[in-house]
């Protein structure tokens, strides 16, 4: 047994002539929480999805929790029940996650496929319905959810397993401000410290909150790997990598007019919201 | 503007469907297996009948489960009678006029002869599709959607035409709130009035791009499946219990056609 969640050297992997990602090395231990930070199109939603042996790499190694990450190896039903077992991947999209016609249906779906008995899933999914406060949603069909209600499924879908690895694509895409501070604070309360939470985002806000370590990823390349703090605080790669630019705009406080200017937004402050994170209506 | 009409329609309709599934009443408080099979044998008893008399009764009967489920006569005229009505008294006219037997009228103008024989095979069509229309339509107002297709499920329906069907269900207010966007973000952009010909060049692309959209979305619905240990096989949860009602009502059911083929009603 390895102490390493994954390990990749000079991984790369194209979608025909396009180069998604490059020459891509990293080790995570168990228990790390990364985050893969970039612009769009940086690659971060493909090295997450091949983190999820979902694609392989075309060239380079990889491996998760010591099974190698290739077609070959994932013909194996026995390997691929073992990993699927082990690591949970949230897509960006809650729509393309949830394909249940109800939430109860949606939150039985992988225990049931992993084997596991009717008692158990009813079980898991009675706690897992109190624990995401989906209790009243439990016979609703995903039409019916806001987006914020989508998301919290869509997670708990996937916590329901109890994988050791827990994959995050976006999770605070598409939710409005306040929904997105309740989420981040549920996630950075709820994961736990064995679990290895790898998230890939490009909102600096939450970065801080959700991971101790990042990788910036920029045209299909690591750019950066340190402590979160360290990445968020320099200006200079952020820059770089596209993840900040210099914008030119007014601010209000300057006079009844205000006063145009160019400036670098710094991450804004930590929030501290509470456990519910849908406050919008129905999208 | 019509488009998005029906798009709009088409959910405000599964909306009705399944806030009249949610109600209290009698076909919603039976078991959905229970139901589907009692619902099942009564279409297959009015397929069975040759007596006009029988057809007449359960397609009573039909009405009486709806009034007691809390369904209105209205609302199975709007959603079953009249679609079947017109599409199936189409077909069922030609009957009148072109099944020999003894002339019952005769046509003015045309002198086309109706006779009884033809009058009573159109009745007899008609009487079958509105009886099985009005059948169908309150299994699906009355239960769930989701339970309609566990219950298809533990009838031995194969688990993987379940699932499609499922999908299709999820999916299709997904595609549809994603066509009814193309079309406003078109609409927004259209400065004038458009001809037929533009108007179909736009339907054509909407369709195109939406089909683009919707392949896209089901490789990557594959992809989520796959990584939630999909492996080919849907296995689904039950959880359904029967009741002494739900066992009368099916035996009720199972006994109509028993009692159609056994005394040739």
């Amino acid at each position: 047994m390895t102490d390493n969640a994954f390990h990749f050297s000079g991984v790369g992997y194209s979608y025909g002539p396009a180069r998604a990602l490059d020459n891509i090395g990293f080790t995570v231990t168990s228990g790390e929480k990364l985050a893969l930070l970039g612009a769009n199109g940086s690659g971060k939603s493909t090295l997450l999805r091949m983190m999820d042996a979902l694609c392989f790499p075309d060239g380079g190694t990889a491996t998760a929790c010591g099974m190698t990450l290739s077609a070959t190896a994932f013909a194996d039903e026995d390997t691929n029940f073992a990993f699927r077992r082990r690591v949970g991947l949230v897509f960006q999209n809650p729509d393309v996650q949830m394909f249940n016609p109800t939430v109860m249906d949606e939150l039985a779906f992988g225990p049931l496929q992993l084997g596991w008995s009717t008692t158990e899933v009813r079980r898991e999914i009675d706690n897992m319905l109190v624990r995401f406060n989906l209790t009243q949603l439990k016979d609703r069909p995903p039409h019916r959810l806001s987006g914020g209600e989508k998301k919290r499924v869509a997670i708990a879908s996937v916590l329901i397993c109890k994988p050791q690895i827990l994959l995050l694509d976006e999770p605070t895409a598409a939710l409005d401000p306040a929904s997105k501070s309740d989420l981040v604070s549920f996630l950075s309360r709820e994961l736990g410290e064995d679990r290895t939470v790898v998230t890939a985002t490009h909102d600096l806000d939450i970065v801080e909150d959700i991971s101790s370590r990042t990788i910036v990823l920029d045209r299909g390349s690591i750019a950066a790997d340190g402590a979160t703090l360290d990445i968020i605080h320099d200006t200079a790669l952020l820059q770089r990598t596209h993840l900040v630019f210099p914008h030119h705009h007014s601010h209000p406080k300057a006079g009844p007019y205000g006063k145009s200017h160019s400036h670098i937004h710094e991450p804004p402050a930590k929030a501290t919201p509470s456990f519910d994170f849908d406050h919008g209506a129905k999208d | 503007m019509g488009f998005l009409h029906g798009l709009d329609g088409v959910e405000r309709h599964a909306r009705e469907a399944e806030d009249a599934s949610a109600s209290a009443g009698f076909l919603q408080g039976l078991d959905p297996r229970i139901k589907l099979a009692g619902l099942l044998a009564l279409v297959i008893a009015a397929s069975l009948t040759r007596s006009l008399l029988t057809l007449a009764l359960l397609f009573s009967a039909a009405v009486v489960l709806a009034l007691v489920s809390g369904i209105s006569p209205r609302r199975l005229a709007r959603q079953a009678w009249l679609a079947v009505l017109l599409f199936t008294g189409a077909l069922a006219i030609p009957a009148l006029f072109l099944v020999p037997g003894d002339e019952l009228a005769r046509l003015p103008l045309l002198g086309w002869t109706v006779s009884s024989q033809g009058l009573r095979s159109a009745a007899f069509l008609l009487g079958r599709a509105e009886t099985s229309a009005t059948l169908a339509v309150l299994l699906v107002l009355t239960t769930p959607w989701p339970h309609v297709l566990k219950a298809l499920s533990s009838l031995g329906v194969p688990v993987a035409i379940v699932a499609v069907l499922g999908m299709t269900y999820r999916y299709i207010f997904v595609l549809i709130r994603i066509a009814g966007e193309i079309s406003e973000a078109r609409r927004s952009r259209i400065m004038s009035r458009m001809n037929g010909k533009a108007r179909r060049h736009l339907l054509f692309t909407t369709m195109a791009v939406l089909l683009g959209k919707s392949l896209a979305l089901a490789q990557d619905i594959h992809l989520a499946m796959v990584a939630r240990g999909f492996r080919g096989e849907v296995r689904l949860l039950h959880d359904f219990q029967t009741r002494p009602r739900d066992w009368t009502f099916l035996s009720a059911a199972l006994l109509v056609p028993g009692l159609i083929l056994g005394l040739r009603l």
